[in-house]
């Protein structure tokens, strides 16, 4: 999201949460009170921005004050987003300087919103734009193999796709280096060797018994029957004629046949076409949105669930123009998380959300930490995916991510939970807590593994980790040359609560360490592989604390029960993330009317799960597209 | 489906049967392959170690060529001293906030070649700047047949977020293509081997009909990416560009292998030195690919290279060298003298392996002079103390004379606020790339000769 903006609506809540335990809509409405530059805002940038940001002294080459009024204000929209953002995530005013109340912050953040940016959540709803986006590796494997029927990992070689939002696949991050489209080259070719030495799949797929013999009118065939899937939409007759091209001018310098087809098929794996999403606009310079079309539409739908290209079915619905009639959508996605296909779904969308993903490079100390080893790693990551895929295939409530008396083990983890696990058993079942000790993600090992030191816990980086992924309230990062804020200069001594506890003393650090050392502290009786313990280094450990606005607790199970009372600022962080994946693109200002809107609804029907990934897929960023970034016309 | 052997099985399959001690097998190969041609080819690399280093055992304090070394140059590049450049003083300004707020991390490794400030963003109009390494490629590039090698040991964050609220791409990559296209990584040296010297058991009659075919297949594709083009607006015919541009440079590469205006490998490696694959231990990974750099650069297959040692704000805990806690962690080490040493030797360690690397440069002869002499290696952070993230009074060394025009065995000081990408001009004016400016470059260094 761009830089913090996505903080707006949700800080707000955050901090009217704080004054007044208030619950409260994010979205900006056409009946809010209306700003006035000169009477609201003007004072507060007076006070807090112009001293460093004037004419003659412009800090970072940034000058706030030579604007006389709204309407120039708006010719500079892209340096006021600039100041947007910064005042969100509380970079500025920087670190020593007074910073703005909540309730002016909130003033001019209404205002910036309503009055510069023109945004409301009246009318129809901004669809939002995604970038032209490359297949990463997951997909690219998928792809092939449900194209081709080749399976031997393809993309191993590709560089890493690059993460942006917290997910791999975002059209703006992934980009295309030279090496790559070298790798691509080097995948399709060993994936149609693969595919030419197995005559079953050749048989398959190309409904070629004999390829040695093949004649060009089977080849034209294969080509408008294979392009129609490999481009996931009918191959146009100069498509088919390009490829007949390539194949024949091959021919004609002595190749076969049969190797005309293949670099006809190899032309058709290193397409744009193949390589890319590709999705058209009838206007590629307007701002206006449509719908896109059926094919466009199977195929997000298979890239959401499948990570992959749509199957025949949804082939078929799209050719019919059935994919928006009443229920056809329901069906489908019933239909979909049911194929296996869909763990693709319940593994990749959870590992990256709670970044599980970097249980494969965690260091925990193996002398400290000796049951920790590559087994465990992987059977954390298990535990979350199968959690996940429960609640999924179950259609049970979002909720129970935060809190449940289940989990899933075998008997390893079940060990290292300390639970009684009778005999071996390397499959995982279904077990529940009676402790109350744990449940929900936040105490599951895998996260509370990631978020640590190899040598101990770092409460700070978990309390963060809360905040990003459950509460979806990010902390701003800390100021910089944070050390040398400590006024007598010396290091920090004593334990790691009451060298924290110094480091909250000073004001600067004081206002976002609260929570997030709480919430961190909350879970100190897990260490840093997750096992429970009582006492660290021969002492008890003190795991309660006080969210700041919500309440006290005294130890993790009566944090957990906090937490969910914060169900509202879940389900929201929850379906943005969500439809961040679904989308592959960053949530923007506007998608907040989306978000909003779908909370709302998820709330009314028990936050439950497939209902989340059906209205999804109904909302407007899915369904529809539109050519250039910018406010809708 | 049954699991077919394809090309990368058949190798793989080698990769096993030839896994000698790599060590080993690599010391032998100065005795291998055809004695070194004289050439007068000059080489640049950039090497990246992140969290800053412990600047007070660094920094030497006297200047000039009498210098002596402080106690982590001295204990692993004091072989090295003749051949060494110390500059004290850079900054790298883009790295720092300038009304940006945090992100020290990624800021300084997308600005550590481009002296841009990084646009932040977690991926929407992605931009950094194009970096000193791809110049360099683009201008010298043209005579060998890779224009340049971007290797890493590290694979990238998979999951979250890399640094206050910038996209990892930045904090995962030094070398740019263009603003919005970082060059990735190739982070496994046998991948780097297959590139530059072929798969085994391809004869050339069997390559040159590979590339015969694969020249058709892009000329094809291209048409298909044209008239798409067409058809798109500026943000997607951006991501299409870079697509067109990867299909034209693989074209180029093999326009001049087929027209013969690259020569052929200096060299070829014996059999028995190819990779199997990313070694065990981080020491063996980072040394192995400092090899495929040392093969790459002897076999003139490219004159330019960058090195990503760790990404920047790496975490990884050092325990062969008895450092359990983490890099990143320790390097806020709030002045405490425990952590502070614990920084030192990572720092060593790291200095250590690029020992390793120039003695291996410096035992290639070529013509009346040496591989190294013939090279500007240029090693650093784009952070000075980890605890601080300040960005002046930045670690960075050069190895190498740059075939005669640097005059090293000496230490440096340039007064405050000199832009690193001074540096990097005088560079790429020494291998023949010379640019106006770079970033926020304000000259050339002065005093490199």
């Amino acid at each position: 999201m761009n830089s913090g903006f996505h903080n707006y609506p949700r800080t707000a809540i955050a901090i009217l949460f704080a004054v007044s335990g208030l619950v409260t809509q994010g979205r900006v409405s056409g009946a809010d009170p209306v700003a006035n530059y000169d009477a609201d805002v003007l004072p507060v940038l007076k006070k807090h921005c112009f001293s460093c940001h004037n004419e003659k002294k412009p800090r970072g080459g940034v000058v706030l004050d030579k604007y006389k009024n709204l309407t120039e204000i708006k010719k500079d929209i892209k340096l006021w987003e600039r100041v947007a953002d910064n005042l969100r995530t509380g970079d500025m005013p920087p670190a020593g300087k007074p910073k703005p109340t909540p309730k002016q912050l909130d003033v001019v953040n209404r205002w910036l919103d309503s009055q510069v940016f023109e945004f409301t959540c009246t009318g129809d709803k901004d669809p939002g734009k995604v970038t032209l986006r490359r297949l990463n590796r997951l997909e690219y494997n998928n792809t092939i193999r449900d194209l081709l029927g080749v399976e031997n990992n393809p993309s191993e070689e590709f560089p890493a796709d690059d993460v942006g939002y917290g997910f791999d696949h975002i059209g703006d991050v992934l980009t295309m280096p030279p090496i790559l489209m070298e790798k691509y080259l080097d995948a399709a070719e060993d994936v149609l060797e693969a595919f030419f030495k197995n005559r079953a799949l050749v048989n398959k797929h190309l409904k070629l018994a004999n390829p040695s013999i093949a004649t060009k009118q089977d080849i034209t065939r294969i080509f408008s029957e294979l392009g129609n899937r490999a481009y996931r939409r009918p191959i146009t007759k100069d498509e088919v004629a390009k490829l007949e091209k390539l194949s024949d001018s091959l021919i004609n310098k002595g190749e076969k046949p049969i190797d005309g087809l293949k670099a006809a098929m190899l032309a058709m794996l290193v397409s744009p076409h193949f390589l890319f999403h590709v999705e058209l606009d009838p206007d590629p310079n307007s701002t206006s949105s449509h719908d896109v079309n059926q094919f466009e539409l199977a195929s997000r739908l298979s890239y959401f669930l499948w990570s992959s290209m749509p199957d025949e079915p949804l082939f078929q619905l799209a050719r019919e123009n059935k994919l928006r009639e009443k229920g056809v959508v329901e069906e489908q996605i019933a239909r979909m998380l049911k194929d296996p296909k869909a763990k693709t779904f319940t593994r990749n969308f959870p590992e990256q959300w709670l970044q599980l993903r970097n249980l494969k490079t965690v260091q925990p100390d193996k002398t400290m930490f000796p049951t920790f080893n590559d087994q465990l790693r992987d059977d954390m990551a298990r535990e979350a995916e199968m959690f996940f895929e429960h609640i999924t295939k179950e259609n049970k409530s979002i909720l129970e991510l935060l809190d449940s008396d289940y989990t899933f083990a075998n008997s390893r983890l079940g060990r290292h939970y300390g639970l009684k696990m009778n005999g071996y058993q390397e499959e995982f079942k279904k077990v529940t807590f009676t402790d109350n000790r744990r449940g929900g993600v936040v105490t599951q090992a895998g996260v509370l593994t990631i978020t640590s030191n190899p040598t101990r816990t770092s409460p700070v980086k978990r309390g963060k980790w809360v905040m990003e992924n459950i509460l979806g309230t990010p902390p701003p990062p800390p100021p910089p040359n944070v050390e040398e804020l400590k006024e007598d200069g010396k290091a920090l001594t004593g334990t790691l609560r009451e060298r924290m506890e110094q480091h909250r003393s000073n004001p600067n650090c004081a206002s976002c360490h609260q929570k997030m050392d709480a919430i961190g502290f909350g879970l100190e009786n897990f260490d840093p592989v997750g096992v429970f313990r009582e006492k660290e280094h021969g002492k008890t450990i003190d795991p309660s604390g006080e969210l700041p606005g919500t309440g006290k607790f005294a130890n993790p199970s009566e944090l957990r029960k906090l937490l969910l009372s914060k169900s509202e600022l879940f389900a929201r962080c929850f379906t943005e993330k969500m439809l961040t994946y679904a989308t592959g693109r960053g949530m923007e200002r506007a998608d907040n009317c989306v978000i909003d809107a779908l909370v709302e609804d998820l709330k009314k029907d028990g936050y439950k799960m497939q209902d989340l990934i059906v209205a999804i897929v109904k909302s407007e960023p899915f369904q529809k597209r539109k050519a250039k970034r910018g406010p809708k016309t | 489906m049954s699991r077919q052997i394809s090309r990368r099985t058949v190798l793989r399959g080698l990769g096993a049967t030839l896994a000698l001690p790599y060590l080993e097998a690599m010391n032998g190969w100065t005795a291998m392959g055809a004695p070194a041609e004289p050439n007068a080819a000059r080489r640049l690399a950039y090497f990246y170690v992140p969290n800053g280093v412990h600047m007070q055992d660094w920094t030497p304090e006297a200047t000039g060529a009498g210098y002596t070394m402080p106690f982590l140059l001295d204990t692993t590049l004091s072989k090295f001293k003749d051949d060494l450049l110390v500059l004290s003083g850079l900054t790298l300004d883009k790295a720092r906030a300038n009304g940006d707020g945090g992100g020290d991390h990624a800021r300084s490794l997308s600005s550590f070649l481009t002296g841009r400030q990084a646009r932040k963003t977690h991926g929407a109009d992605l931009r950094a700047g194009v970096s000193a390494d791809q110049i360099a490629a683009q201008k010298v590039g043209i005579t060998t047949r890779f224009a340049s090698l971007e290797l890493g040991i590290d694979k990238g964050m998979n999951a979250g977020n890399c640094d206050s609220g910038y996209s990892c791409a930045y904090s995962n990559n030094l070398s740019w293509r263009s603003e919005s296209t970082p060059m990735a990584k190739e982070i496994d040296p046998k991948l780097v081997f297959e590139r530059l010297f072929a798969s085994p058991g391809e004869t050339s009659a069997a390559r040159t009909r590979r590339e015969s075919i694969r020249k058709s297949v892009l000329d094809s594709v291209n048409q298909d990416a044209n008239s798409l083009r067409a058809k798109l607006g500026a943000t997607d015919r951006r991501k299409l560009d870079e697509y067109m541009n990867a299909v034209r440079e693989i074209e180029m590469r093999l326009n001049k292998v087929e027209n013969k205006t690259v020569s052929a490998p200096k060299f070829t490696p014996a059999e028995s030195i190819r990779p199997s694959g990313i070694p065990a231990t981080f020491e063996e990974h980072v040394k192995l690919m400092y090899d495929m750099i040392t093969l790459a650069f002897r076999a003139d297959l490219t004159r330019v290279a960058t090195f990503v040692i760790a990404n920047e704000g790496s975490n990884r805990s050092y325990k062969n060298i008895g450092v359990s806690e983490g890099h990143h962690e320790l390097s806020h080490h709030g002045n405490d003298k425990a952590k502070h040493e614990k920084i030192k030797k990572i720092n060593q360690f790291h200095l250590q392996m690029f020992a390793y690397f120039l003695e291996k440069m410096k035992g290639i002869q070529e013509g009346s002079s040496n591989l190294l002499d013939q090279s500007m290696l240029v090693y650093g952070s784009g952070i000075g103390d980890g605890n601080r993230h300040n960005h002046d009074e930045l670690p960075i060394l050069v190895a190498g004379k740059g075939g005669g025009s640097i005059k090293t065995g000496r230490h440096l000081r340039y007064t405050k606020e000199t832009p690193l990408m001074n540096l990097h001009l005088s560079l790429l004016e020494r291998i023949g790339a010379p640019v106006p400016s770079l970033g926020d470059s304000t000259g050339p260094l002065k005093d490199l000769s």
